[in-house]
């Protein structure tokens, strides 16, 4: 290893760029998927395979950098320090989401039915309205899917609420075999993690068909289907690309990448899992609950 | 009730807080940021148990159609 005063430069690299082409055209695509196009929906498959490809590829470099020994204390911190930010804009990506959620449900759809200073807004507009929440009966739905009813919480949610809280578990356990050098242990924790991720995912996919084909609630069910699979279609997306990650720690683990005093890797990914877990937590009570 | 929730929420989030900050300041020897994730696993558990509790005794009930 080298010492804190060298500065490790590294090659140059085409993973950036194939990653903002991934995410272009995943972006690009959804969004015209959303338009009934067809070569959307290929150009979002595409994208979502080339960013599947990059993650694995940019990891895989990295790793490797790391176990030939090119990376230096000043190296690890920097890492520390994107983790930092990384976290950073998750926290501010899902304040975001539930901001959303919280504007039109306390103070928006109460404006539309008269509340505050709003009373003529009320009257002139759609004076019959009244403010409920989950908003399903709205005030003109000519543009909007009406949903015949919502998700009940005590269905699949509560499960995956349960799902996800065990995973959390599991992961602990393999982070305390971790400290104890208890490799079986971290294995095991890890494998334990990775199908409960699955799962939770196999679940939530079960619920939006469900919900889809049975309830009618979809992402044009006005503001309560768009909030609603935005948050939880969001947070998904990050189970997911925890599971990649998980994955890739399992493969290091049973490597035997890890070491007591060297997993800086392991405690990002362990970290990054229970942010998200936390975040479906404050789901599950604002979106299924309150 | 919410204000229940709530401050069990503020609990877990400075458990996950703190072990973010373990997680920055310490090296990768020390067990602060286990022991700080092992009380955000615990205090979720206890959360979700609490609001079966609650669903059960009939304090709360989830969010349906009016």
């Amino acid at each position: 290893m080298q010492s804190r005063l060298d500065y490790f430069v590294p090659d140059g690299s085409y993973w950036p760029i194939l990653g903002s082409i991934g995410m272009a055209a995943l972006l690009g695509g959804f969004a015209s998927s959303l338009h009934g196009s067809l070569v959307g929906t290929i150009s979002m498959i595409l994208g979502f395979g080339i960013i599947i490809f990059m993650v694995f590829g940019w990891i895989g470099q990295v790793i490797q950098e790391s176990e030939t020994g090119t990376y230096n204390l000043q190296v690890d911190k920097s890492f520390r320090i994107g983790m930092a930010w990384f976290i950073f804009s998750e926290v501010m990506f899902f304040a975001a989401f539930f901001g959303a959620l919280f504007y039109a449900r306390q103070l928006s759809v109460p404006w539309l039915a008269g509340e505050g200073n709003n009373l003529y807004t009320g009257e002139v507009l759609w004076p019959e309205f009244k403010s409920v929440w989950p908003l399903i009966q709205m005030p003109d739905a000519s543009n909007f899917t009406v949903p015949k009813g919502i998700i009940e919480a005590w269905e699949i949610p509560a499960i995956n609420t349960l799902t996800l809280l065990t995973s959390g578990a599991t992961l602990t356990y393999a982070h305390w075999s971790l400290m104890n050098k208890n490799r079986s242990g971290l294995i095991g924790g890890l494998i334990a993690t990775i199908i409960l991720g699955i799962i939770f995912l196999g679940l939530q996919a079960f619920e939006y068909v469900e919900a889809y084909q049975h309830l009618d609630l979809k992402l044009t069910s006005g503001i309560y289907g768009s909030t609603f699979f935005m948050l939880t279609g969001f947070h998904g997306l990050h189970v997911t690309l925890g599971t990649i990650m998980l994955i890739a720690i399992l493969m290091r683990a049973i490597r035997g990448h890890f070491k007591k005093d060297r997993h800086f890797g392991f405690e990002a990914v362990a970290w990054y899992w229970h942010f998200v877990d936390v975040v479906w937590l404050g789901l599950f009570i604002v979106v299924y609950w309150l | 009730m919410n204000y229940i929730i709530l401050i069990f929420f503020i609990f877990i989030i400075y458990s996950l807080a703190s072990a973010l900050y373990y997680m920055m300041k310490d090296g990768d020897g020390s067990k602060r940021m286990v022991k700080a994730l092992t009380l955000r696993v615990g205090i979720s558990i206890a959360l979700f148990l609490f609001i079966l509790f609650s669903f059960w005794m009939g304090w709360i009930k989830p969010s349906g159609v009016a």
